[in-house]
C-alpha cells in the first residue's frame, strides 16, 4: 500500500514537473525587492582602483578613494582621484535619490580649473565615467531594479560555487529600455545572501551587450561586502575591473564630506 | 635544330598513336581544373595593388586597427532646398536606423547627423548630447540643428555641406565583409530606393561602394567580352578554312588554356583582381593562334598531297609546324614573365605569371591535343587550299605587299625612321597616372555619386597621419598639441584638401563649451593637467567610444584625418610629398613623430612605381625575346632584326598615347609587354620563313619573297587578325582601363606585323646580311 502510494507520487511529479518547481522557486519581483533589505552599512569608505582595457589590451588605471553614504533612501558618493598624475585632486560627487522621476545630481571638480563643473543630468543608461557600468550599474551596486522591469524566475544555478536564482527581466516599456539601454537583462541572484553575483545584459537592438560579475564577497565588518566587478562588453570588447580595498563601514563620514565644498578641499 | 625532324616524326608518331588516351587525359585535365573556378574570389581593393607585406601597406593597416578606421560606405543626401527641416532630418534618422540591421555594416560605426554629438557648454558645465531627439524633431528643432552645426566647425564640410544642401551618413563595414562589398552595397541600393519617393536624392560613394560596385561591374563586363572574343575569333577561323574542325579545334585549345590560367588562379587562392578581367580575353587571341598555323599547314599539306592518310597529314602537319608554335608561344610566355618579374604589385604579378601558364597550356594543347583530336577525324581538304598553286584573295593581297616591299624598300626605312624620333618623344613625356573612379564609364551611378560628394563636401580621399609620443598621456602637452594644429593649418592650404580633423578640433570645441561658448576660447588650452580633466569630464557625459579614430586609448598616438575631393594620382602625389617634408622637418624629434598613411598615400607609393615597372618590364621582354631569337637562328643580327619590328610598335603606342591623352596606368602599362611578347611572332615567322626561302632554298629574292607572301603571308596575316581582333574585343569592354589596355595592344600588334612584313624584308632587300644569303 505504502509503495503503490509512493509510485502514484512520483507519477504526479513527472506529469506537473513544472508545476511544482514554480511552487518552490520565489517570484522575480520578490527577488528584486530581497535584494533592498539587504544591509549594506550606512557610511562606507574604500579605495577602489578602475582598470579600464580597450580590444587592443590597452590599459588605463585610475585610483581612487571612495565614500558612500546613506541619507535615508538618498545615496550620496564621492570619488577622488588619486592617479594617474594628471587628473590627481578630480573629484565626482553624485546624489542618487530614491524617487526616479528626479533627475540625479552630479559634480566634477577640475583643480587645473580650480572649478566644480555641474555635469548635466545623465541618462540612466549613460556610461559612468569611461567605465562600462552605467549610472544606474553604479546606483545600484547588488541591489535589483524593482520599478522597471517585469520579471520571470527562470531556475536555480551555481556562479563561483554559490547557489543562485536566475532570473529574466524585460523593460516594462520602450521608453524605459530606451533610458536604461538594455532590452533585456538576465540577472543571477545569491539565493542566501540576496547579492546579485552575475548579469548579462542586451542592448535596445536586441543585440548581446556585457556581462557584469560580482567576485570576492566577503564579511567585512558583519557587512557582506564585493571586493571586484568585473564588466565584459561583447559588442566593443572592452572591459573594466574595479578593484575594492581597505573596506571601511565603522568610521563615520562627516555630512560635509558630500558637499561641492568638500571636492574642493581634497582629501 | 634542323637535325632534328627525325625525332619529332617519331614524338608525333607515338602521339597520333595514342591519341585515344591523350584526348581523354586533356579533356579530363581541363575540366578538372576549370572546376576550380567557381571558388574563385574577387579583390577589387586598392590595398590589392600592394603585396601584404609592404612596410607602407602594413603600417597603414596597423593605423587602421589602432583608431579602428574602415572603407566607408558613404551616403549623400541632397535636397536643394536645404537639409534643415524636419522631413530630411527624420530621413537621415531612419536611414541611420535602418542601417544597423544591414548585413555587413558595423552599426557602432554609422556616422550621421542623428548620430553624433553635439558638444554645448552650460552655465555650470559640458553637455554631451545628440545633435536631435527623433521625438522632439520638429521643423524649428531642425533649425536649432542647423544653428549647432554652424557653431561646430568640425561637422561644416565632413557632414553637412557648406551650402546646407548635402548631408552625409558615413557607415563603416564589417572586417569580415572583405571582398563582399557588391553585397552590401547592393543591400544599400535596395534600401535607398525604398525611400525613393521624396523630396532627397540619395547618392552612394565611398571606398567600401567603390570597392563593390566594381566587383559587379568587372563581372557583367566579363559577362560581355568573353563571349564576344569567342564569336570574333570563330567568324575569322570560318574565314580561314571554312571547315568546322578548323573552328572547333582552336576553340579547345582557348577553352584549355584560359580554363587552366583560372583554375590555377582559383586553385592557388590568387584572387580575382580587376585587370585579371583582361586575362581570358588576351588569352583567346594568343591560345588561338597556334591553331591557326597547324590547321593552315595542314590544309596546305592535305592539298598538295591527297594520297596521305590522315596520320601522314597530321605527323607532317606537325613534324613542320611544333618548332615556331614553340618558339612564338616561348617568345610570348618571355612577355607575360616580364610583366611577372618587374612588377611589384600583386595584381599584375599573377596577371604575367597565370598568362604564362595559360599560353604554355596552349601550346601543351597545341602539341598533344590537337594531333589527337584530329585523329578521330577523316582526311579533309579546305575550299581555302584547293591546289597548290592556286591562291585565294587573301594570298593575292599578301602577294601585292610584297611587290610593294621591293619597289619602295628606301620609303619604308624612311618611315619607320620617322616613327622611332615621334616615338622616343612620346615616351619622354608620358604620364603616369591613376584614379580608381576611372574604372567606371562616366555615366556610372557611382561616378556621379562621388563626383557630387566631392564637389559638396570634404571629399572621399582620405590621408591619415599617426602622431606618435614617447610617453602615456604625452598627446595631452600643449606644445605637442599646437603642433598638430600648426600641420591642420598647414595641409588645409594643400591643393585638394578640403578638411581635417583631429583630436585638437574637439578640444578646442570642448575649451569654448566650457568658457560660455565663448569664441574666443575656440583653442588648445595651455594647461597639460586641465587638458586630461577635460577629457574625464567628457568621460562623465560623452561615450567613451567617441575619440576612438583619433586618439589611442592611452593618449600616446593621435591620428589626423585629411580629406581631399580627389582620387588622382597627380593630385595626391604632391600633397603626399608635401605632408611628408612638412613632416621631416616639424615631427622628427624624441618627442614627436608622425608618419603619413592612409588611401592617399598608399596610392601614391604604388602608382608612383607603375612607371618603372612599364620600363623595366618592356626592356626585359625585348631582351629575352632578343636572346630567345638569337639563339634559335644562331645569330645575333637575326636576333636584332626580330626585336626591330616590335620596337617601334611599342614607340608608336607612345606617340599614341600622347596624342589620345592616355595615361600610363595600371591597366595601360602591361601593353609593351604583352605588345612585344605577342607581337614579335611576325617577325620570327618572317625571319624564319626568309632564311628558308633564300638561304636553305636557295631561291632569287624576288621569287623568294613572292612564296613568302603568299603562304607565310597569308597564315600570318590570319594569325594578325585573330590577335588585333581578340584585343579589339577588349576595346568593347566597359572598364576603361581594359578597353585602353586593348586598343593598345591591338595597334602595337598591327604595326608589328605591318613592320615585321614591310620594314623587314625592306632591310633584308637592301642590306642583304650574310644570314639570309645561299650557303650552297
Amino acid at each position: 500500500m505504502k509503495t503503490r502510494f509512493l509510485i502514484g507520487f512520483i507519477a504526479i511529479g513527472l506529469v506537473f514537473p513544472l508545476h511544482s518547481i514554480s511552487q518552490t522557486l520565489p517570484s522575480g519581483q520578490s527577488i528584486a525587492n530581497k535584494t533592498h533589505t539587504r544591509d549594506e552599512g550606512v557610511s562606507l569608505s574604500r579605495k577602489l582602483t578602475m582598470e579600464l582595457k580597450d580590444k587592443r589590451g590597452k590599459i588605463r588605471i585610475r585610483e581612487t578613494t571612495s565614500f558612500r553614504k546613506y541619507f535615508g533612501e538618498e545615496k550620496r558618493l564621492v570619488i577622488f582621484y588619486l592617479t594617474p598624475k594628471s587628473v590627481m585632486g578630480t573629484a565626482f560627487l553624485t546624489y542618487d535619490y530614491p524617487d526616479a522621476s528626479l533627475d540625479d545630481d552630479q559634480w566634477l571638480y577640475m583643480p587645473a580649473l580650480r572649478k566644480t563643473r555641474r555635469i548635466s543630468a545623465a541618462n540612466r543608461g549613460d556610461y559612468f565615467l569611461g567605465t562600462d557600468l552605467t549610472y544606474e550599474d553604479i546606483k545600484l551596486e547588488t541591489r535589483i531594479n524593482r520599478d522597471d522591469y517585469t520579471y520571470k524566475t527562470i531556475g536555480k544555478e551555481q556562479v563561483d560555487g554559490h547557489e543562485c536564482f536566475v532570473i529574466e527581466g524585460l523593460p516594462k516599456s520602450k521608453e524605459i529600455a530606451k533610458e536604461l539601454g538594455y532590452s533585456k537583462t538576465k540577472l543571477w541572484v545569491d539565493a542566501t545572501l540576496w547579492m546579485l553575483r552575475k548579469a548579462d545584459n542586451w542592448d535596445v537592438a536586441g543585440n548581446y551587450l556585457k556581462t557584469i560579475e560580482i567576485k570576492d564577497i566577503k564579511k567585512i565588518q558583519g557587512i557582506w561586502t564585493y571586493h571586484k566587478i568585473y564588466v565584459k562588453n561583447h559588442k566593443t570588447n572592452h572591459e573594466t575591473i574595479f578593484r575594492i580595498d581597505e573596506v571601511d563601514y565603522q568610521t563615520e563620514i562627516n555630512d560635509d564630506a558630500f558637499t561641492k565644498e568638500a571636492l574642493v578641499n581634497g582629501l | 635544330m634542323k637535325n632534328k625532324p627525325l625525332t619529332a616524326t617519331t614524338f608525333f608518331n607515338k602521339v597520333t598513336s595514342h591519341h585515344k588516351i591523350i584526348l581523354t587525359l586533356s579533356i579530363v585535365i581541363m575540366i578538372a581544373v576549370s572546376l576550380f573556378i567557381p571558388k574563385m574570389t574577387k579583390d577589387t581593393s586598392y590595398d590589392a595593388f600592394l603585396p601584404k607585406d609592404d612596410p607602407i601597406l602594413a603600417f597603414r593597416n596597423q593605423t587602421k586597427e589602432t583608431f579602428g578606421l574602415k572603407d566607408p560606405m558613404v551616403i549623400a543626401i541632397v535636397n536643394e532646398q536645404g537639409i534643415f527641416n524636419k522631413k530630411t532630418l527624420q530621413l537621415v534618422y531612419e536611414l541611420s536606423e535602418r542601417l544597423k540591421t544591414i548585413s555587413g555594416i558595423d552599426p557602432d560605426q554609422i556616422t550621421s547627423l542623428s548620430t553624433e554629438n553635439n558638444i554645448v557648454g552650460t552655465d555650470a558645465g559640458l553637455e554631451v548630447d545628440p545633435f536631435f531627439e527623433i521625438e522632439e524633431l520638429t521643423d524649428k528643432k531642425a533649425l536649432e540643428v542647423k544653428a549647432a552645426i554652424d557653431n561646430f566647425e568640425l561637422y561644416e564640410g565632413s557632414l553637412v555641406s557648406n551650402d546646407h544642401t548635402t548631408t552625409l551618413i558615413v557607415a563603416e563595414m564589417l572586417d569580415s565583409y572583405d571582398k563582399k562589398q557588391h553585397e552590401v552595397y547592393k543591400s544599400l541600393m535596395k534600401l535607398l530606393d525604398e525611400y525613393k519617393s521624396h523630396n532627397e536624392q540619395f547618392y552612394l560613394a565611398g571606398e567600401g561602394a567603390v570597392s563593390g560596385y566594381l566587383i559587379r561591374y568587372i563581372d557583367e563586363d566579363a559577362m560581355k567580352t568573353n563571349p564576344f572574343a569567342a564569336i570574333v575569333i570563330s567568324i575569322i577561323l570560318i574565314f580561314a578554312y571554312r571547315r568546322l574542325r578548323g573552328v572547333v579545334l582552336p576553340n579547345i585549345m582557348v577553352l584549355a588554356s584560359v580554363g587552366v590560367a583560372l583554375g590555377a588562379m582559383a586553385a592557388f587562392g590568387v584572387d580575382f583582381f580587376v585587370i585579371t578581367n583582361g586575362l581570358p580575353v588576351v588569352l583567346i587571341a594568343i591560345a588561338v593562334a597556334d591553331g591557326i598555323h597547324i590547321l593552315g599547314e595542314y590544309y596546305e599539306t592535305a592539298a598538295k598531297h591527297p594520297e596521305f592518310t590522315q596520320k601522314e597529314l597530321v605527323v607532317v602537319t606537325m613534324t613542320h609546324m611544333w618548332r615556331p608554335i614553340t618558339i612564338t608561344s616561348v617568345t610570348t610566355v618571355a612577355g607575360f614573365l616580364a610583366i611577372a618579374a618587374s612588377s611589384y604589385m600583386p595584381p599584375m604579378t599573377y596577371f604575367g605569371l597565370f598568362g604564362a601558364l595559360g599560353v604554355f597550356a596552349a601550346l601543351v594543347y597545341a602539341v598533344f591535343m590537337i594531333p589527337s583530336a584530329m585523329m578521330f577525324l577523316k582526311p579533309q581538304l579546305s575550299k581555302a587550299y584547293k591546289s597548290d598553286q592556286k591562291i585565294d584573295y587573301f594570298g593575292k593581297a599578301m602577294a601585292f605587299i610584297g611587290k610593294v616591299v621591293i619597289k619602295y624598300p628606301k620609303a619604308i626605312i624612311a618611315i619607320a625612321i620617322i616613327i622611332i624620333a615621334f616615338g622616343i618623344h612620346g615616351a619622354s613625356k608620358l604620364e603616369i597616372n591613376e584614379d580608381r573612379i576611372k574604372n567606371f564609364q562616366a555615366d556610372e551611378p557611382i561616378v556621379k555619386a562621388d563626383a557630387l560628394i566631392n564637389k559638396k563636401t570634404d571629399g572621399t580621399s582620405y590621408l591619415d597621419i599617426l602622431v606618435e609620443t614617447p610617453e602615456v598621456e604625452d598627446i595631452f602637452e600643449p606644445e605637442n598639441l599646437h603642433k598638430i594644429e600648426a600641420l591642420q593649418t598647414y595641409v588645409e592650404t594643400l591643393p585638394h584638401v578640403k578638411g581635417s580633423i583631429s583630436i585638437v578640433d574637439f578640444l578646442k570645441k570642448m575649451n569654448q563649451s566650457l568658457n560660455e561658448n565663448n569664441t574666443a576660447y575656440y583653442r588648445i588650452p595651455d594647461d597639460r593637467e586641465l587638458i586630461a580633466q577635460y577629457f574625464l569630464l567628457y568621460s562623465a557625459s560623452g561615450d567613451p567610444t567617441d575619440f576612438d579614430n583619433y586618439v589611442d586609448y592611452d593618449y600616446r598616438l593621435a591620428n589626423i584625418r585629411l580629406r581631399m575631393d580627389t582620387s588622382e594620382y597627380n593630385f595626391e602625389k604632391p600633397v603626399v610629398d608635401a605632408v611628408n617634408t612638412y613632416l621631416s622637418q616639424n615631427f622628427n624629434s624624441s618627442t614627436i613623430k608622425a608618419t603619413s598613411s592612409g588611401k592617399v598615400t598608399v596610392d601614391a607609393h604604388w602608382i608612383n612605381r607603375l612607371g618603372f615597372n612599364h620600363f623595366v618590364g618592356a626592356g626585359l621582354a625585348l631582351l629575352v625575346v632578343l636572346l630567345f631569337a638569337a639563339l634559335s637562328f644562331k645569330s645575333i643580327w637575326a636576333g636584332i632584326l626580330t626585336i626591330i619590328p616590335v620596337s617601334i610598335s611599342v614607340l608608336f603606342i607612345y606617340t599614341v598615347m600622347g596624342v589620345l591623352n592616355i595615361w600610363l596606368a595600371v591597366g595601360t602599362s602591361m601593353f609593351a609587354a604583352i605588345a612585344i611578347g605577342v607581337g614579335v611572332d611576325f617577325a620570327v615567322h618572317t625571319v624564319d620563313r626568309l632564311k628558308f626561302l633564300l638561304s636553305e632554298k636557295g631561291l632569287p629574292i624576288k621569287e623568294g619573297y613572292h612564296e613568302f607572301y603568299k603562304s607565310a603571308g597569308r597564315a600570318l596575316l590570319f594569325n594578325f587578325l585573330a590577335l588585333a581582333l581578340g584585343f579589339s574585343v577588349l576595346m568593347t569592354s566597359s572598364v576603361p582601363p581594359l578597353s585602353q589596355f586593348g586598343f593598345l595592344v591591338a595597334v602595337a600588334v598591327t604595326v608589328s606585323f605591318i613592320g615585321s612584313l614591310t620594314l623587314l624584308p625592306a632591310i633584308i632587300y637592301l642590306v642583304k646580311p650574310k644570314f639570309f644569303s645561299t650557303s650552297k
